[in-house]
C-alpha cells in the first residue's frame, strides 16, 4: 500500500504545484499589463527639425 | 506588425470565459477529490495485483491527457498553424499551451508508471518499447519548449515550433501500437484494446472512467490557464515595445543638448524593452 499512497501523493502534489504556479504566473502577468495600461503615454509632438 | 495598430488589450477578458474557468477548475478539483476517494477507499483490491491496482486509476488517466489530448492537440494546432488558411498565432500559442501542461502530465505519467513498476515488476525502470516510447515523446517536447525559448519574430518562431511538434507527434502512435508491435513487460490496452471490449468491469470500470473525466478536466483549466499567459505575454512583449517607441519618439522631440543637431554618440544607453 506505500506504493500506492506514494503514486497518489506525488502525482497530485505534482499536478497542485503546477496550478498554483499557473495561477501566479496569469496573476504576475496580469498585474503588469494593469500597470503598463495605467501608465500615461507622453504627449505626442512632432520631432522639431527646422526653425529652431 | 504595424506599430500604429492597437492590440486589443488582453485584460478585456469578458466575465463569462473568467466564470467559465473558475467552473472547469471547481469541477475538476471535486472530480479528482471523488476519484481519489474511490480509488484509495471504495473499490476493493484485485484479485492478483492486491492494492497495487489502486494506481490504475492514476496512470492510465495521466497518460491518456498527455499522449492523446495535449500533444495530439498540439500536434493539431500546429497543423493548423502550418495550414495557410488557417494560419493564426492563436493556433501556435494553443500548440504551446497544450505542450507545455503536456510534459507535466508525461512526467506524471512516467513516475506513476515507475512506481507501480518497481513492485509489480521488481525494477523501477526497464527499456521497454512503451516506456522507452514514451520517454522519448517527454524529450521530443522538451526539445519544443527549449526551442521556443529561442529568440525569434513570433512567426519565426511559431514555424518553427510546429514543425517540430508535427515531427515530435509521429511518435504518439508509436507509443499507442508498441505493446502490439513488440513484446513488452507493459500490459496491452485494457480498456482501447482492439476488440473494443474492456477487460474491466463494475466498480473499477466506474472508477477508472471517472478518473479520466477527472483529469480531462483538470487539462483544459490548466490548458486555458496557460493560453491566458501566453495571450499576456505576447500583449507585454508589444506594450513594452510600444512604451519604447514612444520613449524613443519624445527622445527626438527633445531639444539638441549640444545644439549642433549631431546625433547621440555611439553606445548611448538605449531605453529599456527595445530589443
Amino acid at each position: 500500500m506505500r506504493y500506492v499512497i506514494a503514486g497518489y501523493t506525488i502525482i497530485l502534489s505534482l499536478l497542485f504545484l503546477y496550478a498554483v504556479h499557473l495561477v501566479w504566473r496569469r496573476r504576475r502577468l496580469t498585474r503588469a499589463a494593469e500597470r503598463l495600461e495605467a501608465a500615461p503615454a507622453p504627449a505626442h509632438s512632432e520631432p522639431v527639425t527646422e526653425g529652431r | 506588425m504595424n506599430p500604429n495598430q492597437r492590440v486589443r488589450s488582453p485584460l478585456l477578458q469578458s466575465a463569462r470565459a473568467r466564470w467559465t474557468v473558475r467552473i472547469i477548475g471547481i469541477a475538476a478539483a471535486v472530480a479528482t477529490a471523488f476519484t481519489v476517494w474511490l480509488g484509495l477507499w471504495v473499490t476493493p483490491p484485485d484479485q492478483v495485483q492486491g492494492d497495487l491496482v489502486r494506481l490504475v486509476y492514476i496512470h492510465p488517466g495521466v497518460a491518456w491527457v498527455a499522449l492523446y489530448l495535449a500533444f495530439g492537440l498540439a500536434a493539431v494546432a500546429s497543423l493548423l498553424y502550418l495550414w495557410p488558411r488557417t494560419r493564426s498565432l492563436f493556433w501556435d500559442r494553443l500548440a504551446a499551451a497544450a505542450v507545455e501542461v503536456g510534459v507535466v502530465f508525461n512526467v506524471c505519467t512516467l513516475i506513476s508508471g515507475s512506481i507501480w513498476g518497481k513492485p509489480a515488476w521488481g525494477v523501477w525502470w526497464a527499456w521497454d518499447a512503451r516506456l522507452t516510447s514514451t520517454a522519448v515523446l517527454l524529450v521530443l517536447f522538451l526539445g519544443y519548449m527549449a526551442l521556443r525559448r529561442v529568440p525569434a519574430e513570433p512567426e519565426v518562431r511559431a514555424r518553427r515550433s510546429a514543425f517540430l511538434a508535427l515531427f515530435a507527434a509521429v511518435d504518439i502512435p508509436i507509443v499507442h501500437f508498441s505493446v502490439l508491435w513488440w513484446k513488452t513487460l507493459h500490459q496491452g490496452a485494457t480498456v482501447l484494446n482492439p476488440d473494443l471490449s474492456p477487460t474491466i468491469h463494475g466498480s473499477m470500470a466506474w472508477t477508472l472512467l471517472l478518473s479520466f473525466v477527472a483529469l480531462t478536466l483538470v487539462f483544459v483549466w490548466m490548458l486555458l490557464v496557460r493560453y491566458r499567459i501566453g495571450v499576456l505575454e505576447d500583449w507585454l512583449g508589444t506594450g513594452e515595445l510600444d512604451a519604447a517607441l514612444r520613449e524613443r519618439q519624445a527622445e527626438g522631440a527633445a531639444p539638441d543638448p549640444a545644439g549642433d543637431g549631431s546625433e547621440a554618440p555611439a553606445g548611448a544607453p538605449v531605453p529599456e524593452g527595445v530589443r
